[in-house]
């Protein structure tokens, strides 16, 4: 048990066409106060989804938690009300996203969306959340932080307009923060400052973070643990150091493998043949089945469940896991 | 000409017209200026920098999709720089394209055989339809896609996928040069290790040059022989693959290396932070472009321009004041 975010067993469907296609099930991870959790994983594996859940982000779209619970310190997230969750939402648990621009108001100017958050959350008055919000600005590297206070936007770099995305989240002093490709969108040599000021602010206030990327680089660079996820499900969870140093499900050695790395050239690199099975005709078995160069008969019959290995590492794959065994550890 | 050398350009300049109003004087965005480069046949140059540093503009200048205001562009000992749009034309059957974006880049209302199909029907018209068919064909099976699928339309296929018919409609001309605009930018990690075998694969069997614009130095690493490094118009450093990976000169070039997060957290490194963001290309620092972020800069920097100068023995060459 982790002492911050508990996900267990979290499935969560989409509607279409009157079918209910379950495009996350059976993702368990947590986290626990000032650590950084990285969620990797290709397009479609559910990372981002599983992200929303925990904000509770997607009521008005087609998608629905269908099982599982989110334990956030004491309450579960799920049961909550909405009035409750509002409370939560900005104050305790705060996100940014990928695309700084759509998800800053174009209209409204930088200091008022500041201010909005700090008076709701913190109930202080007009004065007092202006100092606090040029404040936050300053903490997140912004020069000239006042005169940016009345500015719009799109008046901004992409880099300044994410760090603005920072400042609003971290102005009401979240135990976490989602980060869901903070840096995507960004330039290289962007991207380092924005990781560098996210590991400060881990570092200095003990932030929780919550990272979803799809880059094995900014999980290496940042993170102290890492969940992996394929189709939907967590397939291995572990250290950083260890996942790097021995991965052990295929598709985690795969990826890795995949990744040019500079100073190591080959002529040729590694490629994971196939693609993601469709998650309107999901495989019985294991999913990586059909990819995976270790398959055995047993993977395309029977799901591995996520278990703990002695160490405290997880995985979900039928090389490191009997059957028996799974009787007896299986998690959540 | 040198031998080989199948492309060249020298000192081209592309200046887009900004106006704000019309009594104000007339501004100009410098997206690429005073560029010099050459390419040998069956090598590939890769272009790198950051977004804005103007190395799309260049890949486009030299297919002509967009006209320099001054410069040569020599493919294969013709100077196309002033040529007419109908001597473009013949001029883009050797020298072919392909894009970023795979979801983008093909018509949605075609099917794939027909998208394969078109460059041959346009360049290629006295063909018979079966000749077309088999040459249709045989390009999709070289490109991993079964001809089978070839009735589909783009929609029903993955990223990977489309990139790889992408791939088929520039090779089916049978081109000499490839000019790559981020080719796998948008694709996941283990399809663009797919990607890129092809493409590296297709360079072996064909011959192909390619002209490679990508912002991924790790990408870079593993398809270039030779690397040019962009910043705002400028290249600012250029030199063989191992001199810019082992032995970076410009301050730029070494930056732009230790900003890339490395996939292996045992390796702490030292990384150069750079301060600040890319300056408006509108208005670019004086002297030296680079000289606002340089955590080297020196006095001349903001007052001179620095040239091309040659530095060492490998064929590198770099602009920049601390090796004048």
């Amino acid at each position: 048990m982790h002492n911050l975010l508990n996900v267990n067993n979290l499935q969560i469907a989409f509607r279409k066409r009157k079918k209910s296609i379950k495009v996350v099930n059976g993702v368990d991870f947590g986290i626990s106060k000032g650590e950084i959790v990285g969620i990797v994983g290709e397009s479609g594996c559910g990372k981002s989804v599983t992200s929303l859940s925990i904000m509770r982000l997607f009521h008005d779209t087609s998608g629905e938690v269908v099982g599982g619970t989110i334990q956030f310190k004491e309450k579960d997230l799920l049961e909550l009300s909405e009035r409750e969750m509002r409370r939560i939402r900005g104050k305790e648990i705060a996100m940014i996203f990928q695309e700084p621009m759509t998800s800053l108001n174009p209209v409204m100017k930088i200091g008022k969306q500041l201010i909005q958050g700090i008076m709701l959350h913190l109930g202080l008055n007009r004065e007092e959340a202006k100092q606090q919000a040029v404040e936050m600005l300053k903490l997140v590297g912004i020069p000239r932080a006042e005169s940016i206070m009345n500015e719009y936007p799109h008046q901004l770099s992409g880099g300044m307009r994410q760090r603005v995305m920072i400042a609003i989240a971290m102005s009401c002093e979240p135990e976490l923060l989602i980060a869901d490709e903070p840096t995507t969108a960004l330039d290289v040599t962007i991207q380092a400052q924005i990781l560098q000021l996210m590991k400060k602010i881990q570092r200095e206030r003990g932030t929780a973070i919550l990272l979803i990327t799809h880059d094995l680089g900014v999980v290496a660079e940042s993170c102290d643990r890492v969940v992996v996820m394929y189709a939907g499900r967590v397939v291995e969870e572990a250290t950083v150091e260890e996942l790097f140093e021995s991965p052990l499900h295929p598709y985690t050695q795969g990826l890795i493998e995949s990744v040019p790395k500079i100073g190591n050239r080959k002529e040729e690199l590694y490629s994971i043949p196939g693609h993601v099975p469709n998650p309107e005709a999901m495989p019985n078995g294991c999913k990586f089945a059909s990819r995976c160069p270790y398959v055995m008969d047993i993977c395309r019959e029977r799901e591995p469940q996520l278990v703990s290995n002695n160490n405290g590492r997880k995985q979900r794959c039928w090389l490191h896991q009997s059957i028996k065994e799974e009787e007896r550890k299986t998690i959540g | 000409m040198v031998d080989n050398e199948l492309l060249k350009v020298k000192g081209l300049k592309k200046y887009f017209p900004i106006s704000n109003g019309w009594f104000s004087s007339k501004e100009y965005v410098k997206a690429v200026d005073e560029v010099s480069f050459s390419v040998k046949k069956g090598e590939t140059l890769s272009l790198v920098g950051e977004s804005g540093c103007g190395k799309s503009t260049l890949g486009r200048l030299i297919n002509g999709l967009i006209k320099a205001d001054a410069g040569d562009i020599v493919f294969k000992g013709d100077n196309l720089a002033e040529a007419s749009e109908t001597k473009w034309r013949s001029y883009r059957k050797p020298m072919q394209m392909i894009f970023q974006d795979p979801y983008a880049s093909l018509s949605p209302r075609m099917k794939i055989k027909e998208i394969i199909a078109e460059p041959l029907k346009i360049h290629d018209p006295s063909l018979s339809r079966e000749e077309r068919e088999a040459k249709v064909k045989s390009i999709l099976e070289i490109c991993g896609i079964d001809y089978y699928h070839s009735d589909k339309y783009p929609h029903e296929f993955s990223g990977g996928q489309r990139q790889r018919i992408g791939i088929a409609r520039a090779l089916i001309l049978q081109p000499e040069l490839i000019i790559a605009d981020e080719p796998v930018s948008a694709l996941d990690v283990s399809i663009q290790a797919q990607i890129l075998n092809l493409l590296k694969k297709l360079q072996k069997d064909y011959q192909l040059t390619y002209l490679f614009i990508s912002h991924d130095l790790s990408v870079v690493e593993h398809i270039s022989d030779h690397v040019a490094v962009m910043y705002l118009g400028n290249i600012v450093e250029i030199a063989p693959r191992e001199a810019i990976f082992e032995d970076p000169k410009h301050p730029y070039t070494k930056a732009l290396l230790s900003s890339v997060p490395i996939p292996d957290p045992k390796l702490k490194r030292e990384s150069i932070i750079l301060k600040g963001e890319i300056p408006n290309a509108a208005n670019p620092p004086k002297g030296c472009k680079f000289h606002t972020r340089c955590p080297l800069a020196m006095s001349i920097c903001s007052k001179e321009i620095p040239i091309m100068k040659t530095v060492g023995d490998k064929q590198q060459m770099v602009a920049c004041h601390l090796y004048q």
